[in-house]
């Protein structure tokens, strides 16, 4: 993206916790209607601590998202969908078998399934053929590439694409410190000529992440039901994949062709740039070929106010730890 | 195949056409737009492009009375609504002065310029990230004319996408300019050096652990490292050698000369030299190798010698051998058994540049 270079001011240090663990802003409580949880997992499992009791719900979210306040305001909605695969990598798209018990296994816990997909390679197309064929009518499938969404429009007219939030491009970089730049950060939902686009391949709802210096009015303007998910911004991705060197020696360790052994399953990386006694407004994290950020507790704020306004149709939230 | 090179100043135009390329591009942020969104740049590179619309009419008389086409890059990730009107004015513009083609990226703005300035070829740019050929025909439904095919893409990939959508033309990267993350794919700003430049190349400390909290065991930690390590050797590697070039000013990676025979079988038609923020002796020199080797290709040398002959370009065959300087490194191994095969073979003959 490109920059001007006056809103480039550095912010002090944030408190030695880090910005998730700052003091919470008052958040708005979940309304009991109105916003639906989704909880987006890869290899799902554990769905009955999400299908259980408030507490046991706190308990998870805990663990899983490392906020206790966070936490807290998740655990009194009992979450209605389980979004499965991967926006971020071709290699973690589930084989058919996986998907197949997925189902059995959401629905039985009460939970409806919507699949992940990534940037699509021409094998991408080809693996995703037999898993639309899996999912039932009305199924969602959250899309991230142009050419998938055709491809359902055109062979799967029953399954009902998403636009997912690599689609919804705005700037996010965890670096910058003012929120001055905000404006043009906004979302590009509302030009009249993506709404049409949206139109010609299906698409009835949109995902989007938290803009960095999110506001009243980051969510407006929406023409769709819209999701927002939290706690973590996708910063960048890539397709080669630092993590998977791990698996592959030679010419073609970071290669465009993948090759891995899931290594990003397990492990996962803090990271950090302390620059002249400065730190980053925003915590980060890398996981496989993606860089993520941490919403601070204010941004948290902000949607929890959204979603009180009815702006905010679902919530999608991790359900394995970063 | 054809040679697509960049330029930011007029100055470049002719001297890069006698080089051997056939078309151009460039950008163009008029003070207007600045002024209106912030100094915010119309495309990706807020550092490569022409200064006003004055300049821009300039270059297309001079590309065209050079024998070139020039296209105009409006290729930012996201426009505003008020930014897309403010750039179909720049596009009617641009077609009013003889211009050839707009190179874009946002489908809303593809789609706007489609009907507004119907005559005007489309470019989809690589910032697109379009892998596929369903892709590919949205885009050519839309009103796109070529696809430039993102940087991290394999060749066979490349080959069947061209196959399946034979209408639109296929341009693939050659020369230059590599980035870590997907261009499409990337929320950040190229910030000045002195704050952390682009963040795949900003210096962040990375502390490896388990998602679920476990400790890593000293074995794990040991491979991390060593990976950590190899890591920073691509990364140098996929910026040019850190940024450097030959005596002659040729530069290094990112390279993808060896794999012309390859993209040539697999139907690309246009191959595309990146950097317009490079200085014009590093595009002189990227359009003469290209054509060097694109000339060997086309007048019917063996793929064997053609790869031969692109590893000899520059004293780089170590590098070369890493696979990492490489935008197509699944050609590494064909490309080293060739040099052996070469080196017992009688040397082939210089081609001469077009210059």
């Amino acid at each position: 993206m490109s920059a001007p270079l006056t809103f480039l001011r550095r912010p002090p240090a944030p408190p030695p916790t880090g910005a998730s663990a700052a003091p919470p802003t008052a958040l708005a409580a979940l309304p009991a209607s109105g916003v639906a949880i989704a909880v987006s997992m890869v290899r799902p499992r554990t769905l009955e601590r999400l299908c259980a009791d408030t507490p046991a719900r706190a308990a998870f979210w805990s663990t899983t998202l490392h906020d206790a306040a966070l936490a807290d305001w998740l655990a009194p909605l009992r979450p209605t969908r389980l979004h499965v695969g991967s926006e971020f990598c071709e290699r973690l798209l589930p084989e058919p078998e996986q998907l197949a018990r997925t189902l059995a296994e959401a629905s039985a816990a009460g939970l409806e399934v919507g699949l992940l997909t990534p940037v699509a390679s021409p094998e991408v197309l080809r693996a995703l053929e037999p898993l639309f064929a899996l999912l039932p009518a009305g199924a969602e499938v959250v899309v991230n590439d142009w050419g998938v969404a055709l491809r359902l429009r055109e062979f799967h007219p029953l399954l009902q694409p998403v636009a997912g939030r690599i689609l919804c491009r705005m700037l996010k970089d965890p670096r910058l410190g003012n929120p001055q730049y905000a404006p043009p950060a906004a979302h590009g939902f509302a030009s009249p000529w993506q709404q049409r686009l949206f139109a010609r391949v299906g698409i009835t709802r949109v995902e989007m992440d938290m803009p960095l210096f999110a506001g009243a009015d980051s969510f407006a303007g929406v023409p769709l039901p819209l999701g927002v998910h939290l706690p973590f911004a996708f910063v960048a991705k890539g397709r080669m994949c630092r993590t998977a060197g791990l698996a592959r020696p030679g010419p073609e360790r970071f290669a465009p062709r993948p090759f891995c052994h899931h290594e990003c399953l397990g492990l996962a990386a803090r990271t950090e740039r302390a620059r002249d006694g400065t730190h980053d407004a925003w915590e980060t994290l890398h996981v496989g070929n993606t860089m993520f950020c941490r919403h601070s507790a204010a941004s948290l704020a902000v949607l929890a106010a959204a979603v009180a306004a009815g702006r905010v149709a679902r919530l999608i939230v991790p359900g394995e730890a970063l | 195949m054809k040679i697509v090179a960049p330029i930011r100043q007029l100055d470049e135009i002719a001297a890069l056409a006698r080089a051997g390329a056939d078309e151009l591009y460039c950008g163009v942020t008029p003070r207007e737009w600045a002024e209106r969104f912030g100094g915010a740049s119309a495309n990706r590179r807020p550092g490569g492009n022409l200064p006003s619309l004055a300049a821009l009419a300039e270059a297309v008389e001079l590309a065209h009375h050079n024998g070139v086409q020039l296209s105009l890059v409006l290729n930012a990730q996201q426009y505003s609504v008020e930014q897309i009107e403010f750039a179909l004015e720049i596009a009617r513009g641009y077609a009013d002065m003889g211009g050839d083609a707009v190179i874009a990226s946002d489908p809303g703005l593809i789609l706007a310029l489609a009907e507004a300035v119907p005559g005007l070829r489309i470019h989809v740019s690589s910032v697109a990230t379009c892998r596929n050929a369903d892709g590919a025909r949205l885009y050519q439904e839309l009103g796109a004319r070529r696809l430039i095919l993102p940087r991290d893409i394999t060749l066979d990939e490349a080959a069947e996408i061209a196959a399946a959508v034979p209408d639109l033309e296929i341009e693939a990267f050659i020369l230059n300019d590599g980035c870590v993350y997907e261009e499409g794919s990337c929320n950040t700003l190229h910030l000045p050096g002195a704050l952390g430049g682009p963040i795949c190349l900003d210096r962040y400390a990375y502390v490896h652990r388990h998602r679920d909290g476990r400790p890593l065991s000293p074995a794990l930690a040991a491979r991390l490292q060593e990976n950590d390590a190899a890591y920073r050797r691509w990364l140098w590697y996929r910026f040019s050698c850190g940024f450097t070039t030959t005596a002659e000013g040729m530069p290094f990676g990112p390279c993808g000369l060896c794999a012309i025979p390859a993209l040539g079988r697999g139907g690309i038609h246009a191959l595309k030299i990146a950097g317009r923020e490079g200085p014009p002796e590093r595009k002189l020199a990227s359009v003469r190798m290209v054509r060097q080797i694109l000339d060997a290709h086309e007048r019917g040398e063996s793929p064997a010698a053609v790869m031969t002959r692109a590893r000899d370009l520059r004293p780089s065959h170590e590098h070369c051998a890493t696979g990492f300087m490489c935008y197509y490194p699944e050609v590494v191994g064909e490309a080293e058994r060739a040099r052996e095969t070469a080196r017992h073979s009688p040397p082939t003959s210089p081609v001469p540049t077009s210059d």
